[in-house]
């Protein structure tokens, strides 16, 4: 009996320090991915204003609005 | 499935672009609505043509003055049958990206989305109308150099520096096209004793107005209705009269760039010299205005290819690459 309850409340001292350390590994990775999230997002802002992104909208804009005066 | 939309919902015109087509809509922000039924009955240049000629039971407005909402209304009502022209009905609800003038408040934004929200947007954002300018006129504003834009639309003029894809420095002014307007009816009235309306202050504006003496320079006959005796009378104006009387709003917007310039950091102002300022929107087409700035800020000044599509474009841009661009729409920018 008193066998069982030591393993019991070993077994619940590992499950609180293993779930604690699950935490604070998700925790630093979450930050992380934070981080990089932050750098991705900038290049990927910056990217999206290139001039070869711009080349489809921009420019597809102007041969629309063009041909719309055609029209008119 | 509804196709997402820019909206340039400027003080003289409204230009509207759907995502993967291009520009869908270019009118002037006018609307002729009832005024005992409250029923809209023209809109764009059909209400345009109307304005002044109005019997009284019609009013031909302009919803909109300085880039904001002056009645909730009839701009909601307008915005719904611009939706409703390109497109969007009760079940397609589009996602709106709107350009507004950076220099209005947090109330009269708050109308902008509210009334497009209302109009039958599924989500409206707003971006700032020098950021979109200077996408639109395809500036190098991922590149960390200094670029510089100037807005001048109906109602105000803006001017922004802009680096790395956001907006360095900023000044507007609630002054633009429509105050030159003014500015000419009021000299008129003044100096020759004659009333004129809105359209055809306009219209000399277009033909004889400038902001610097130049080889174009002529007169105009302009007709209008004599202050003392009541009946038409044509006058002569020439180009210096009207320079003259433009002068004021004229100044006013070389002001604001000025205070600009004056706030850009040194490492971007350097930028400036080589590269130059650029002009959009259908104020800065004004004769000799490009000139006339160049002259007191002694930086280069050059006119975006297309000054009154610029912004849509720019914003058209932004509805493209929405997950990316989202960070520019205001409100959402940390």
């Amino acid at each position: 009996m008193i066998a069982v309850e030591f393993l019991t409340a070993i077994f619940t001292v590992l499950a609180v320090i293993s779930g604690s350390a699950l935490l604070v590994l998700v925790w630093l990775d979450n930050r992380r991915v934070r981080i990089d999230d932050g750098i991705a997002n900038f290049r990927r802002h910056i990217d999206a204003l290139s001039p070869e992104a711009r080349r489809n909208s921009v420019h597809a804009g102007y041969a629309s609005d063009q041909s719309e005066k055609r029209r008119n | 499935m509804a196709r997402d939309l820019a909206i340039d919902l400027g003080t003289a015109n409204t230009l509207v672009y759907m995502k993967g087509r291009g520009i869908v809509l270019n009118e002037p922000s006018v609307i002729a609505v009832n005024r005992q039924s409250g029923e809209v009955l023209a809109t764009g240049h059909d209400a345009l043509n109307m304005i002044g000629r109005t019997p009284s039971y019609i009013a031909a407005v302009r919803p909109l003055r300085g880039g904001a909402i002056t009645d909730f209304d009839i701009t909601e009502r307008m915005i719904r049958l611009l939706l409703q022209r390109v497109g969007v009905s009760r079940f397609t609800r589009p996602k709106v990206v709107i350009c507004v003038p950076s220099a209005i408040t947090e109330v009269e934004r708050r109308a902008v989305t509210d009334a497009t929200r209302r109009a039958g947007a599924s989500d409206a954002q707003l971006i700032e109308q020098p950021m979109a300018a200077a996408i639109g006129a395809n500036l190098p504003i991922d590149e960390p150099v200094g670029n510089m834009v100037i807005d001048i639309g109906g109602g105000t003029s803006e001017t922004a520096v802009i680096s790395l894809g956001g907006v360095v420095e900023l000044d507007a002014v609630r002054v633009g096209s429509f105050d030159i307007d003014v500015s000419i009816q009021n000299y008129v009235r003044r100096e020759h004793g004659v009333a004129i309306g809105e359209i055809t202050a306009s219209e000399i504006k277009v033909q004889i107005g400038s902001a610097e003496p130049g080889p174009e320079d002529r007169d105009a006959d302009i007709r209008g209705r004599d202050l003392v005796t009541g009946l038409p009378k044509t006058v002569r104006l020439t180009a210096e009269e009207v320079r003259f009387a433009i002068d004021e709003p004229v100044q006013a917007i070389i002001d604001s760039v000025k205070r600009c310039l004056s706030k850009a950091p040194p490492e971007l102002a350097q930028d400036f010299l080589a590269r130059g300022m650029y002009l959009v929107g259908g104020g800065g087409m004004l004769r000799g205005l490009a000139k006339r700035i160049a002259r007191e800020t002694d930086v280069p000044v050059r006119m975006s290819p297309q000054p009154l599509e610029a912004v849509v474009l720019g914003a058209g841009h932004c509805i493209e690459n929405y997950q990316a661009l989202r960070g520019m729409f205001m409100g959402v920018r940390r």
